[in-house]
């Protein structure tokens, strides 16, 4: 069921909260141990909300549109009292003690959360094995990899056991799992949603977003969690009264970037791409664009991110929450702390940003790439002045199997058309065919308007 | 991969780790020197972009300025204070207690 019917189902009383909480409770007991989608339930507190919530509905009142609706969280997302791991060991019994904006917004909406979801460790991965907790298996076939790092909302939502859910998107994460396991993934634009309460992990990228069964229900749950927060100074105001939120003008052009059909894309998806396309263009005119630095947007990340996540991770140290593991003297604490608490990829980029940032190499990496990240911004910003919507793959093949990539390298380079968005800034709309829209800032709408067009036709 | 023209020697991969604070297992350790070279080699292809005159971008997001909060007492309610103190891995009373650090 989407939100939007149960919506209707629970005003026109043809359902409880309870009965629809309690299918969802039913549904995570018979398949979660197979998935491993959630690494917690919530299921007293949910239950618990939803008789209030009937209570209420019972009483006379009208609800509103996210009353009751059942949310499965990323375990980075702050809820207060819960534990938030981020599917690390070093955070095994930290519990949260505020609510982030986007659980605040949503507690006073009315929606339920069911629990919280496993991801790749500090959301640094593309398939949710790097998880301390186990791998999710992925709902459309187990012996295949979700994608990552949001792969257990992505699992979550696909296998019926969450009506939508929360994630939060870096480099692809939110993006890549919805394409893997056949859902809709929505990435804001950056600034669009608050961070407050999002353990950070990159944060001139990191975005928090959702996953959803339909572009509809993303529209709706988007527009829940959007807007300016006091305690984040980079969200912005998008009031409903703002221009931008509107379609000032009907959409005419969509761009395909050559750059996103060359080598490496998996012959299947660029057929079914082009299928689509095709269809497109009897209403639209299709325009080939180029972004041709893109090419170069995985190498940006690569120094990028770990030099972000050297100085975000830095916090974990075992001294004033999380896990502690005792060593001889103040520093081998440290030592065997993080040691022991992070995982073999997190450890990496600590230690590869450590270096990118080191005295003598600062020019050759991290200052080259933000010059870089300007001009694939410039392409980007070219590339809409000639064309309202850009449209290409999500990933370059389908879900990979368990265990299949072993090598870091061979891992990255999953997430190379779903990096360039997150350097530009911009949203994009991913759609359970795996094909990715992409806007210029703040203009979420288009990909709304767009998305719901090409779902008609499935 | 054959990216793997970087070299990075040993002791430079000791020195990172006690500059980060993180330890490795020998297994690990030596596959990290592999993974590093293949790393900063395909990251170096970098320097085949041509950015002169181009300026480094400094914001994520364009047109957005510092905020400061006033430089008052925090009127944190709610129990925030016991839940932080709660979340210590050791205490003495309501004390954080680490190793000497002398």
């Amino acid at each position: 069921m989407t939100i939007l019917e149960f919506h209707e189902a629970l005003k026109n009383k043809k359902t409880s909260v309870r009965e629809t909480v309690t299918s969802y409770l039913d549904k995570i007991k018979e398949k979660n141990g197979e998935l491993n989608a959630y690494l917690e339930v919530f299921e007293e507190d949910a239950l618990g909300q939803a008789k209030e919530i009937d209570e209420r509905i019972a009483g006379g009142e009208t609800p509103g549109e996210l009353w009751g609706v059942p949310l499965a969280i990323k375990d980075n997302i702050l809820i207060r009292g819960k534990i938030a791991s981020a599917a690390s060991k070093i955070l095994e019994n930290y519990v949260a003690s505020y609510d982030a904006y986007v659980i605040e917004k949503l507690k006073k909406a009315g929606a339920i959360f069911l629990g919280r979801t496993n991801m790749d460790e500090f959301a640094m991965g593309s398939s949710t094995e790097n998880s301390a907790y186990g791998p999710t298996k992925n709902p459309r076939d187990i012996s295949k990899v979700p994608g990552g790092s949001s792969g257990g909302s992505a699992a979550a939502v696909a296998g019926g056991l969450a009506m939508a859910a929360l994630g939060s998107d870096t480099g692809g994460s939110i993006r890549q799992p919805a394409a893997f396991c056949g859902v809709v993934g929505l990435k804001p634009t950056y600034g669009a949603v608050s961070r407050r309460g999002l353990i950070a992990m990159a944060s001139s990228l990191d975005q928090i977003g959702l996953i959803a069964q339909t572009v509809e229900d993303a529209e709706i749950l988007f527009n829940a969690i959007r807007g300016k927060d006091e305690m984040d100074s980079t969200s912005v105001e998008t009031g409903g009264s703002t221009a931008i939120w509107r379609l000032n003008r009907q959409m005419k052009r969509i761009g395909i970037p050559k750059e996103f059909f060359g080598e490496g894309l998996d012959l299947e998806i660029k057929n079914s791409i082009d299928a689509v396309i095709k269809k497109l263009s009897q209403k639209y005119e299709i325009r080939e664009i180029s972004l041709s630095h893109t090419k170069y947007a995985l190498e940006c990340y690569y120094i990028i991110v770990p030099a972000e996540v050297s100085s975000n991770m830095a916090r974990f140290d075992g001294i004033r929450y999380g896990r502690r593991s005792e060593g001889e003297d103040l520093i081998s604490t440290y030592k065997k702390s993080r040691g022991e608490g992070f995982g073999l990829e997190v450890r990496r980029r600590v230690l590869l940003g450590t270096y990118v940032l080191s005295a003598g190499y600062y020019d050759a990496y991290y200052s080259r790439a933000q010059k870089v990240i300007n001009l694939i911004r410039e392409d980007f910003k070219k590339a809409f002045s000639e064309v309202d919507i850009i449209l290409g793959p999500t990933t370059p093949t389908s879900p990979f199997r368990l265990g299949e990539k072993f090598d870091p390298l061979s891992m990255y380079l999953s997430d190379i058309y779903t990096i360039p968005v997150n350097l530009a800034g911009i949203p994009a709309l991913t759609l359970p065919s795996g094909i990715q829209l992409m806007a210029s800032h703040f203009e979420e709408k288009k990909l709304f308007e767009l998305g719901k067009e090409i779902e008609l036709w499935n | 991969m054959g990216y793997n023209n970087h070299i990075i020697s040993e002791e430079e991969i000791e020195h990172l780790k006690d500059l980060a604070r993180v330890e490795f297992g020998e297994k690990e350790t030596e596959k990290l020197a592999k993974d590093f070279g293949d790393i900063l080699g395909y990251v170096g292809e970098l320097k085949k972009v041509d950015v002169s005159g181009v300026l480094e971008m400094t914001h994520a997001l364009e047109g957005v300025k510092n905020v400061f909060r006033k430089d008052e007492e925090a009127k944190e309610g709610g129990g925030l204070a016991s839940d932080l103190i709660n979340a210590f891995p050791e205490k003495e009373n309501n004390y954080l207690k680490v190793k000497a650090i002398l």
